[in-house]
């Protein structure tokens, strides 16, 4: 067990834990963060995705040793005015059907337009690299689009 | 594995001791469900209970897996109560009797049957609650019932323009008798459901927020987790369990052996992972030995060898006299692989077990399932087991078994606290219940017409469900769902059989999204594709001469056709076309590709569906356009593989799903003609891997009967680069 600080969805915040716990498990199990989803395991399905320096990260493959100082921002700190223009369009676009993986869908999206305000379909396919089962994928593609305006 | 199916089949059979039919006034009456919920809420019947401010509270049976069934069933119900349906709130009902399935009298979620086999009964409800509450506000106006009417969570008085809220009279509408024969609302006065409306999901703003509660996330005080690792070869079992090697790690509660796993319970989650990884097993193989992919092509090759085990799905006509004294017979043998389910959310449940009872947080389809799985695994009666139903991170059927709930159960029991099990994807698909390959060599001969004349399937594939079914699927008898969409299908083809062997594998089968509508229509459509061409004939118009008798499904042909341009792609790019009839719905999809560098490149699919009414257009649509990306997954890429009785696949990287690139256009509509209401959560799929192969014979004049494709090494321009 170790000591470890970082800044969570704008809050210092300090955890007690086996350095190598991914970060996904300290946020769900110890910090009582759920909307961050465990999916693989081994950073291939995205649906645990945050923002480590606003970086998308897959946080279930990511130790909580080399979290430490860094700023991380979930799914429930991505916006502190109310619901993230991707949000708004997921919604108006009735984007989720399990809504499992969209938190991570969301997070990977945020970087992106952060990044590329305007991203192009190119854009989208070349990082949006996540996985959902119920096949959402069209509408996921719509709404970032119309979120970026 | 074989003991624990043995165990739940069994218990389920004691379990439906009683009647198999459900009379509906029953259920009317039943309400002491909803009593319990709230003092202040006067249930009214088992589906609806409205409180003195007005808010009503209405039932869903059914779990929310994605396909919006939260809301449309909640939108049905409030539609026929003429409810405010912003005064709704829509709850997940228990596993009790009025919530079972009308005619199976059997409480899960599956089968594309939500809507379409509850519909009748849960209008019922709604239209005999509206009566109660008319007939209250009769005696309360001091009017005749004839004179009042329901609408938006008020009844009126248009003649003195007085009016009354839900709210003020629900307790004395509570007391009126029961209607006898509640008069559903006719069509044109659906004000919430139907008619192209739609409602925003109910789920939708909480899943976007990371608000949504799935079973991974439930938290119960003094709640400790658990990890699992299962027997590296199917059908194993943990020989010895070395304790010490994990005994003082950190947060480390108790090794707790499993029929066919072993199960660490710690503090916290990734505690119990470091230490399963740490913890000493050693296995003993299963009954069933070793196998591998060639060993069980050899068992399903020696079916068709044998004459014993098959049993006849269909018999019109006499095909094989008609092949027989055919000079051209056509024959071929497809083949769609051992799939897994995936979903994203692995196989998790939180279970307390005490003296006083089991409670159960899972994401289940199967509710009653596991109510009877944990009573007979635990000796208690099952009215003794609480279950809550939370969000599904996906099911496509995986969730309709209580494995996972028992091996919660088990730890809980254990260790005297509420404990989390969740599986790691790695577990997931080791531990899954497989949707089996199926292999159908099928012959037919045309007819001077150039029409089948005869056409014969013999299908081996190994039951789907018998591990879900309340009534046992025994050896050498017929599979209803193994053989869906080879019989009973539209095509007026005047001799037709399907003869299907159910094969014996020692590997755990059971349904997944499309059960044998996916693999069948796959074969079939692929195979009329093959003899229209023979014919010489273009396929649409081919199959547009086997509908000419059915109205609704030549509109949905021709709709899709029309749609997607048929026979007008430009240059370069080729269609292929499937048609469906599967879980009361038409369908009938057509994909469009070019070959780029020797990859497919995806750029539209069109779908047309007819489920006889859409009750909300928006999740209809998403309904068929996630139906395709499941379609194309098992078309391109996923397959179940095995080596020494081990499943090869352990990730995401070795059993492969589309992922966003290779999703093209989705152009999606619907039509309106069946008579009886069609399920929408299953039939998707189910069009694409026969449209999508029949589109590259279109192209490349190569017929692919095997999938998936990328086992043939074609891929999708997308699907090349995947590392």
């Amino acid at each position: 067990m170790a000591k470890f600080s970082f800044t969570l969805n704008g809050s210092r915040t300090e955890v007690d834990v086996d350095p190598l716990t991914p970060l996904l498990w300290v946020l769900r199990d110890h910090l009582g963060l759920t909307g961050t989803k465990f999916g693989c395991g081994v950073a291939q399905c995205g649906a645990c995705t945050v923002h480590i320096n606003d970086e998308a990260v897959r946080s279930c493959a990511y130790p909580i040793e080399a979290v430490e100082g860094a700023r991380v921002i979930t799914i429930e700190g991505l916006s502190s005015s109310g619901p993230h223009p991707l949000q708004k369009a997921w919604i108006e676009h009735q984007v989720p059907q399990c809504g499992y993986c969209q938190p991570g869908f969301i997070m990977a999206a945020a970087a992106l337009i952060r990044q590329r305000p305007k991203p192009s379909e190119a854009d989208i396919e070349a990082s949006i690299t996540n996985i959902c089962r119920c096949g959402t994928y069209a509408r996921i593609r719509r709404a970032i689009l119309a979120a970026a305006g | 594995m074989t003991e624990s199916s043995t165990l739940s089949r069994r218990d389920v059979l004691d379990g439906l001791a009683t009647s198999a039919v459900v009379v509906v006034l029953g259920r009317l009456a039943h309400t002491e469900v909803l009593a319990q919920s709230s003092a202040s809420v006067v249930p009214i019947n088992a589906y609806v209970a409205i409180a003195p401010d007005g808010r009503v509270t209405l039932q869903c049976a059914h779990s929310e897996m994605g396909q919006g069934i939260y809301t449309t069933f909640g939108a049905i119900i409030a539609d026929e109560l003429e409810a405010d349906w912003s005064q709704c709130n829509v709850v997940f009902s228990p596993a009790a009797s009025p919530y079972r399935h009308p005619i199976y009298n059997w409480q899960f979620t599956g089968n594309a049957e939500s809507i379409r086999s509850y519909h009748a009964l849960i209008r019922k409800m709604g239209a005999a609650a509206r009566e109660m509450l008319i007939a209250a506000a009769a005696d309360r106006l001091r009017v005749r019932p004839t004179e009042l009417i329901a609408r938006q969570g008020m009844v009126h008085h248009a003649a003195s323009g007085r009016a009354i809220g839900f709210g003020e009279i629900a307790a004395s509408a509570a007391a009126k008798p029961v209607p006898a024969e509640p008069r559903v609302k006719p069509e044109s006065e659906w004000r919430i459901v139907g008619g192209g409306r739609s409602q925003p999901r109910r789920d939708i703003p909480a899943k976007v927020e990371g608000s949504a509660v799935f079973g991974i996330d439930i938290k119960v005080p003094g709640m400790v987790h658990a990890a699992v690792a299962s027997a590296p070869m199917i059908g194993g079992k943990p020989a010895s369990i070395d304790e010490a090697s994990v005994r003082g790690m950190n947060g480390v509660i108790r090794v707790v052996p499993l029929d066919n796993a072993v199960a660490v319970v710690a503090e916290h989650y990734w505690q119990a992972r470091l230490a399963l990884e740490r913890l000493k097993v050693t296995w003993q193989a299963g009954s069933g030995g070793s196998f591998d992919d060639a060993t069980l092509d050899a068992m399903y090759r020696n079916a068709f060898a044998r004459d014993t085990g098959w049993a006849g799905a269909e018999k019109h006509g006499d095909a094989p006299a008609t092949l027989a004294a055919s000079s051209r017979v056509f024959e071929a043998e497809y083949r769609s692989p051992w799939l897994s389910h995936a979903a994203m959310e692995p196989m998790n449940a939180t279970v307390s077990v005490t003296d006083a009872g089991v409670t159960v947080w899972a994401p289940t389809q199967g509710l009653q399932m596991t109510q009877i799985v944990l009573a007979g695994a635990l000796q208690i009666p099952p009215e003794k087991i609480t279950i809550h139903r939370t969000y599904l991170g996906g099911g496509f059927g995986r969730r309709l078994l209580a494995d996972f709930v028992l091996q919660a159960a088990l730890c809980s029991r254990a260790v005297g606290r509420p404990v989390k099990l969740i599986w790691s994807r790695e577990e997931d698909i080791k531990q899954d219940w497989f949707r089996p390959a199926f292999l159908d060599k099928v012959r037919a001969t045309l007819g001077a017409d150039g029409l089948p004349a005869a056409i014969h399937h013999r299908l081996v594939a190994p039951s789907i469900l018998a591990p879900v079914s309340p009534v046992p699927i025994k050896p050498g008898t017929v599979d209803g769902l193994a053989v869906e969409g080879l019989v009973e299908h539209p095509y007026r083809i005047p001799h037709r059989r399907v003869d299907y062997h159910m094969l014996q594998v020692p590997i755990p089968t059971m349904v997944l999204r499309t059960t044998g509508h996916g693999p069948n229509n796959f074969t079939l459509e692929s195979f009329i594709d093959e003899l229209a061409h023979a014919a010489g004939r273009d396929p649409y118009q081919y199959r547009r001469l086997l509908l000419s008798e059915n109205a609704a499904a030549l509109a949905v042909l021709d709709r899709a056709a029309a749609l997607a341009n048929w026979g007008k792609a430009s240059p370069g790019r080729f269609q292929g076309l499937a048609f469906a009839e599967a879980f009361g719905s038409y369908l009938c999809q057509v994909v469009e590709l070019s070959i780029v560098d020797g990859a497919i490149k995806l750029h539209k699919i069109t779908s047309v569906c007819d489920p006889g009414r859409v009750l909300d257009r928006v999740n209809a649509t998403a309904m068929i356009e996630g139906g395709v990306v499941w379609g194309l997954s098992a078309a391109l890429y996923s397959e179940i593989t095995f080596e020494q009785a081990h499943v090869r696949a352990n990730n995401f990287d070795r059993y492969r799903v589309v992922m966003l690139p290779d999703t093209p256009e989705l152009v999606t509509d619907f039509l309106e003609n069946r008579s009886a209401l069609g399920g929408l959560g299953e039939v998707g799929p189910v069009c694409i891997p026969a449209a999508l192969c029949n589109a590259l014979f279109a192209a490349t004049g190569r017929r692919h009967r095997n999938l998936p494709l990328a086992a043939a090494r074609v891929f999708t321009v997308y699907g090349k680069n995947f590392s």
